[in-house]
């Protein structure tokens, strides 16, 4: 292996993590704390890449107010996903198969969206002009497009933003309470009617700004948000339900497993390969790296 | 005397169709300890739950401090001021201590004064204080009841619902945890407790309740109901 080799698989390896982290974590906060899989979060990021389009092209501001508008519109929706799809559902979720209702209830709110963006906006892909253009030679032939490095940089600040909100703050404290503790969260005062539709909204906003940058990559269309969503799945499986630190390091392991099948056998097998690896460790790992019999609780 | 600081009157609360409580009456005084005996199964941890609002009850009223908290949410009538620790601790396992006695002072009011009071409860509890950064569930039986009594200081409460702070501890970490609770009644602290019987509760308990199948059989002083044979015989654990 050359060391180009070595460096292109480090930088692809990154890039890939990172955005597969961000789209990822958000699924994990709302499985931690709700015990749903949220099926809504790929049109978060379908819906974060228009945003992304009207703003950037449409508007022709700047990516800071893209990102900014695409946080906040998501944030907005996710918490009114949980209110119409979930919330309905919380008092009787020790009678019903509650992850299976809401699986499901959160599905449909997907499809609704997808089929009002494609009613509104209509099929085409649209273009979403990268954040930033351009790109640096890093070493001997590896480019690495600026785009790449604001996406990584911005998923890394905002994992690492939602990690220091989860550890030092009061409502974040709050959200980890309730996951660990429902009980004992409403004994301390927590109001868990307004935390879990909090919960949807923000882990909806990250997939939201992972849509930006996403849309920049790919496009913009009623779709986009499909193929993150089952990614998404994937890596919070392979890193073990319910489980923060769980998800950042599958998202980083696929996206290195990834990278290195790229780089060492060719674009063609790198799927195949990818979803070999995930077969075989979780079959010897069913709870995923850092996953546990007992679900982690963030 | 004055406006009782809890009163509960044909309370019912169960789980699904069972009722486990079935028409209970109480009533606690401001700065009284009032401790519920029962064997187990009878319905002390369903009328704790019942009272600070995690269960919803189905028939009766629970007023605090003669304001009516029926059905509310345990939410709200722990921002009112009632406390409740709960059987098992409800400690939150994967947060440190430090962290889950922050989360004792959850409520907006109590918050801004959160690291006063932690600095307070250190200081009371030495033990609790060297385990500060220890996630919760490394800790000791005893431990966990310290930080579970710890955290129910954390913010200023009418009155503290206490589930069988006995149960599962060695006897000197229940010595400990009874010095906790001496020192609570000793500040004018109002506290029901629930236990399974009279063993530890000599120092401490002001009225007994003795609760059987969902309700009070029988009530007194507790040198009254201690020095019962009949009650006595059932209830003795060790005098």
């Amino acid at each position: 292996m050359a060391a180009t080799d070595i460096v292109g698989i480090a930088v692809t390896t990154i890039i890939l993590g990172s955005i597969y982290g961000l789209v990822a974590i958000g699924m994990t906060l709302i499985y931690g704390t709700l015990r749903i899989l949220d099926m809504s979060q790929g049109s978060m990021v379908m819906v974060g890449s228009f945003v992304g389009w009207g703003i950037l092209v449409v508007a022709g501001l700047n990516p800071v107010i893209a990102i900014a508008a695409a946080f906040v519109a998501t944030f907005i929706l996710g918490a009114l996903t949980q209110l119409v799809s979930v919330q309905p559902l919380m008092k009787r979720r020790n009678a019903i198969d509650f992850e299976m209702v809401t699986f499901i209830t959160t599905f449909a709110v997907a499809m609704i969206l997808t089929n009002v963006a494609l009613e509104l906006l209509g099929p085409q892909q649209r273009n979403v002009t990268p954040v930033i253009s351009g790109g640096v030679n890093i070493y001997h032939g590896v480019n690495l497009p600026y785009q790449s490095m604001a996406m990584a940089i911005v998923s890394i600040t905002m994992m690492a933003g939602l990690g220091i909100f989860l550890a030092r703050t009061r409502w974040g404290m709050a959200i980890r309470a309730v996951a660990q503790d429902l009980d004992a969260a409403r004994l301390m005062g927590v109001p868990v009617g307004k935390l879990y539709p909090l919960t949807m909204g923000l882990a909806s906003a990250l997939a939201g700004v992972a849509g930006v940058f996403l849309g920049g990559l790919y496009f913009a269309y009623p779709q986009a948000g499909d193929l993150p969503l089952l990614e998404a799945l994937i890596v919070v499986i392979f890193g073990g339900l319910g489980s923060l630190p769980g998800t950042v390091y599958a998202a980083y392991a696929i996206g290195l497993i990834q990278a290195t099948a790229e780089v060492l056998v060719g674009t063609t097998w790198s799927l195949p390969i990818l979803y070999g690896v995930i077969l075989f460790v979780l079959i010897i790992r069913p709870y995923g790296l850092l996953g546990k019999p007992s679900e982690a609780r963030l | 005397m004055s406006q009782p600081m809890l009163q509960v009157a044909g309370l019912r609360a169960g789980y699904a169709e069972a009722s486990v409580i079935r028409g209970l009456d109480l009533e606690v005084g401001a700065g009284e300890v009032v401790v519920l005996i029962g064997p187990n199964g009878h319905g002390k941890t369903t009328l704790l739950r019942a009272i600070s609002g995690i269960i919803r009850p189905t028939a009766g009223q629970v007023l605090l401090g003669g304001q009516d908290v029926t059905g509310r949410p345990a939410e709200r009538i722990a921002v009112l001021g009632l406390v409740h620790v709960p059987q098992g601790d409800g400690l939150f396992a994967e947060m440190t201590v430090a962290e889950n006695l922050l989360m004792g002072a959850f409520p907006a009011s109590s918050w801004r004064s959160r690291r006063k009071e932690l600095a307070g409860i250190y200081e009371r509890f030495p033990v609790v204080a060297a385990r500060a950064a220890q996630r919760a569930r490394t800790l000791s039986g005893g431990e966990r009841r310290l930080v579970a009594l710890g955290r129910a200081l954390m913010r200023p409460s009418r009155i503290m619902l206490i589930d069988e702070p006995s149960l599962g501890l060695a006897p000197v970490a229940i010595d400990t945890v009874y010095e906790a609770i001496a020192e609570l009644k000793a500040s004018g602290a109002t506290i029901v407790l629930v236990e399974e019987n009279f063993t530890h509760i000599g120092g401490i308990a002001d009225a007994v309740h003795v609760l059987e199948t969902g309700t009070i059989v029988a009530s007194g002083p507790y040198a009254e109901l201690a020095s019962d044979p009949a009650i006595v015989q059932t209830y003795l654990g060790s005098l």
